[in-house]
């Protein structure tokens, strides 16, 4: 990848236009690989930044605005559009405008390009989708067009890269002359009240025109970059001046459609005569059904599920073994000791369990995002939007929590697409109580304790219902934990669907692969990072102790090897069960036995809890650890040791249902999953959520575990 | 097929294919947004479906189509 960062200034564009307008298609079409994804200050947008290269061989950085309908924003994506565009000072100022609008739905597109247009910033008008024009026999006059808005005009398509390279050509001009491509008048005209408002805002704001003086005077009560001075006093110019936003911005904008609809209307013309039922609806009649659509979303996303399980398996299991081979081969070829160690147990196997999450990661956002670019996502969100809102969800989340079957990371990672900040929220915080595939090993090895393998009713085996118990637990506790924070969050931000079903479109590849691969940069670029520190915590403290109790459990490992004449590789099993005994994740498995007690659990099972938080199934491996099973560990193995497990004192099995239930529970509903964590933050960018996440979580597990215990024992 | 209706009815619970002309609407807050999206008064709108689960419709307005919730849908005023 090439360093996208500006060494001197160069010029840089701001990307804007109305959801739908296949803006990020143009943006890949103009940047390619060469971009990265930044934040807006303060804020848990995601900005997207690339460079284009002109035809002069100067290059244009380009900054991929949220996609928003007009200057009254509803959400905190479109807000960045406003704090952005209404200060000459704000950082993410452009130097000009590139505007994007789907030309077979040019009317509704314009609202923005007129006031954009007013702002006093070079501005080009890209219509898009001219291929789909000329597939519905739409005819436009861009000169006419060009000519009354008074804007430069380009026909491209996103989709296919017709005349991406005479807009390219017509940006390298703008830079040329950036003053010809400023409209000379603005074409809204502002009430003798409105531009009292705008002129005494303007004052406050260097070099703001007057336009943007009058947005100030819509946005005060909100701007970031406005002192409460400020604030006090554009309050008391609007009172004064009789100054009603509301008012205002239906007059505004009913008088800028006014205005340009004739112009586009004599501008365009049109074979067909609308009405007819079009493919889009044909399709709607069944996929958004009110019976067939929840099922057809349902199937879909089965599909999806088995797609993740059946396909991520196998490059799962090379990585694993990859960097299972590469620890082996260094730990045989290097000098024993802490470096080796290190490099070996913490540095390879984290990066391991950074890079075994790709293959999953990939493939939900593959199917996810050709789901989104065919326009299906818009319709699901469209049918479960009652239901998920009931428990202070989006339409959207349904998406979340249905992938968080198989896997919490992608799955929060899929959440950008919800809107409001307080649904998305909720969203990421309560989707890693979907049981995981991680979950699946850990689950097998204690259901059979607590479940007998009898069938009932004939068909149903007793464990695999068992088995459907938890996940359906999972369900639920997603559900009320959301229905809690519903009523415990409070957010200024109104909620709103009001979203537009986009026609069917075959999806475009590039798109679709540009999402992947931004996904799985942005998983081991910014939580691996996260991942790789705590794993060498955990290593660390799995494999050190105080010297003298690991000497100590050494020397004793060694004595009781001998005594009972084991083998090499017995030895070997015996020394590690011991060292992990003695190593501080002993110690702190001691430590808390007196917390986990309760629940059933002795020091040993406290080990693996600790350990666990690296990933859940990590607990069967600690398993076969400290019951000194060695490597060769598989879950049955597991299973049939920890069976005969007794207690050294009451002589009585420590897997008893009770314990094994009271494990099942934990692991349910347990924030045990450092990647998760990790993301979440990346997500929220706070270490707020996390943590509040682990805590609510761990307390549930908690409750629930004690409760199972003092049930059944 | 297309039914007139008159205004006292909330758009959220006139029957499937009703359409009509934009007359006005009735939460500034929601119309101003439904403006900004392309839905002025004297657009086309009819109700293609309600939603599976209730509470929303699904209405085409002139040329595209848009998923509104049983409130946004009755801040419609139709002629």
């Amino acid at each position: 990848m090439q360093d996208t960062r500006p060494t001197t200034k160069t010029f840089t564009m701001a990307l804007l236009g109305n959801p739908n307008c296949g803006k990020s298609s143009v943006f890949n079409q103009l940047t390619g690989l060469r971009q990265k994804v930044g934040n807006f200050p303060g804020v848990t947008v995601d900005k997207k930044i690339g460079q284009t290269l002109l035809p002069n061989q100067s290059t244009v950085t380009l900054v991929d605005f949220p996609g928003t309908y007009s200057f009254y924003p509803t959400s905190i994506d479109e807000r960045i559009v406003v704090q952005s565009l209404c200060n000459p000072e704000d950082p993410n100022y452009p130097d000009g405008i590139l505007y994007i609008a789907d030309i077979t739905k040019l009317e509704k597109h314009l609202l923005l390009l007129t006031q954009l247009r007013d702002l006093g910033i070079p501005i080009i008008l890209a219509l898009n989708m001219s291929d789909m024009a000329q597939k519905e026999g739409l005819e436009v006059d861009t000169k006419k067009l060009s000519r009354q808005l008074h804007v430069k005009v380009v026909k491209i398509s996103g989709r296919t890269g017709e005349g991406i390279d005479s807009l390219k050509e017509e940006i390298g001009r703008m830079i040329g002359q950036r003053d010809a491509y400023i409209a000379p008048q603005p074409l809204f005209k502002m009430t003798e009240v409105e531009r009292d408002a705008a002129e005494a805002a303007k004052e406050i704001v260097p070099d703001a025109n007057t336009y943007q003086g009058l947005l100030i005077a819509h946005h005060y009560d909100w701007l970031p970059f406005l002192s409460e001075a400020q604030r006090k006093l554009l309050a008391d110019v609007a009172k004064q001046s009789g100054f009603e936003s509301l008012r205002a911005q239906v007059d505004e904008t009913m008088q800028r459609f006014d205005k340009f609809t004739p112009i586009v209307r004599s501008a365009i013309r049109t074979q067909s005569e609308g009405g007819e039922s079009t493919t889009t609806e044909k399709l709607d009649n069944i996929l958004t059904h009110r019976v067939f659509g929840p099922l057809i979303f349902f199937a879909l996303m089965l599909l999806v599920f088995q797609a993740i399980f059946a396909w991520a398996t196998y490059p799962m299991d090379i990585i694993e073994g990859f960097f299972g081979y590469t620890g082996e081969w260094i730990k045989s070829n290097l000098p024993e000791g802490w470096a080796t160690d290190l490099l070996t147990d913490g540095i390879i196997a984290g990066l391991g369990g950074i890079l075994v999450f790709i293959p999953q990661i990939a493939i939900l956002f593959l199917l996810i995002s050709l789901l989104e670019e065919v326009g299906y996502m818009a319709r699901a969100a469209y049918m479960f939007d009652n239901v998920m809102r009931s428990f202070g969800l989006n339409g959207r989340s349904i998406v979340a929590l249905v992938s968080g079957g198989a896997c919490a990371i992608p799955a929060i990672m899929s959440t950008r697409t919800i809107g409001n900040w307080k649904e998305r929220l909720i969203t990421i915080l309560v989707t890693p109580f979907i049981s995981c595939s991680a979950r699946i090993p850990v689950y097998i090895v204690l259901i059979g304790f607590v479940v007998p393998p009898k069938t009932v009713g004939g068909i149903f085996g007793l464990q695999g219902l068992a088995f459907m118990g938890l996940y359906l637990l999972g369900i639920i506790a997603a559900l009320f934990s959301a229905w809690v924070f519903k009523l415990i969050l409070k957010t200024h931000e109104r909620s709103f669907l009001m979203l537009e079903l986009p026609e069917y479109r075959m999806p475009v590849l590039r798109n679709v692969g540009l999402t992947v691969w931004e996904k799985v940069r942005s998983f081991v670029v910014e939580a691996g990072q996260i991942i790789l520190v705590i794993s060498i915590i955990l290593w660390f403290l799995a494999s050190y102790g105080p010297s003298a109790d690991m000497e100590q459990a050494r020397t004793e490992a060694l004595a009781t090897a001998e005594a009972q004449n084991l083998s090499e590789m017995e030895t070997k099993n015996l020394i590690a069960s011991r060292r992990i005994e003695a190593s501080y994740a002993g110690h702190l498995g001691k430590a808390i036995e007196p917390v986990i007690e309760p629940l059933g659990y002795d020091w040993k099972i406290g080990i693996a809890l600790v350990t666990s938080f690296a990933a859940r199934e990590v607990f069967v491996g600690t398993m076969a650890t400290i019951y000194s099973i060695g490597s060769e560990q598989d879950e049955y193995s597991v299973r049939d040791r920890m069976a005969v497990e007794r207690n050294p004192i009451t002589g009585e099995k420590v897997y008893t249902p009770a314990t094994a239930l009271s494990l099942l529970l934990f692991y349910v509903f347990a924030m045990q999953c450092m990647s998760t964590l990790a993301i979440v933050k990346r997500e929220t960018k706070s270490w707020k959520w996390p943590i509040v996440q682990f805590v609510f979580m761990t307390a549930l597990a908690y409750v629930a575990a004690w409760g199972a215990y003092a049930w059944l024992s | 097929m297309v039914a007139i209706v008159q205004q006292e009815q909330p758009l959220s619970a006139t029957p499937r294919g009703t359409a009509g002309k934009v007359s006005h609407f009735n939460d500034p807050n929601i119309g101003s947004k439904l403006m900004a999206m392309g839905v002025l008064p004297g657009s086309q709108v009819r109700v293609v479906r309600k939603s599976p689960f209730g509470g929303g419709c699904y209405v085409k307005v002139d040329n595209f189509f848009l998923a509104l919730r049983k409130e946004e849908a009755d801040s419609i005023v139709l002629k």
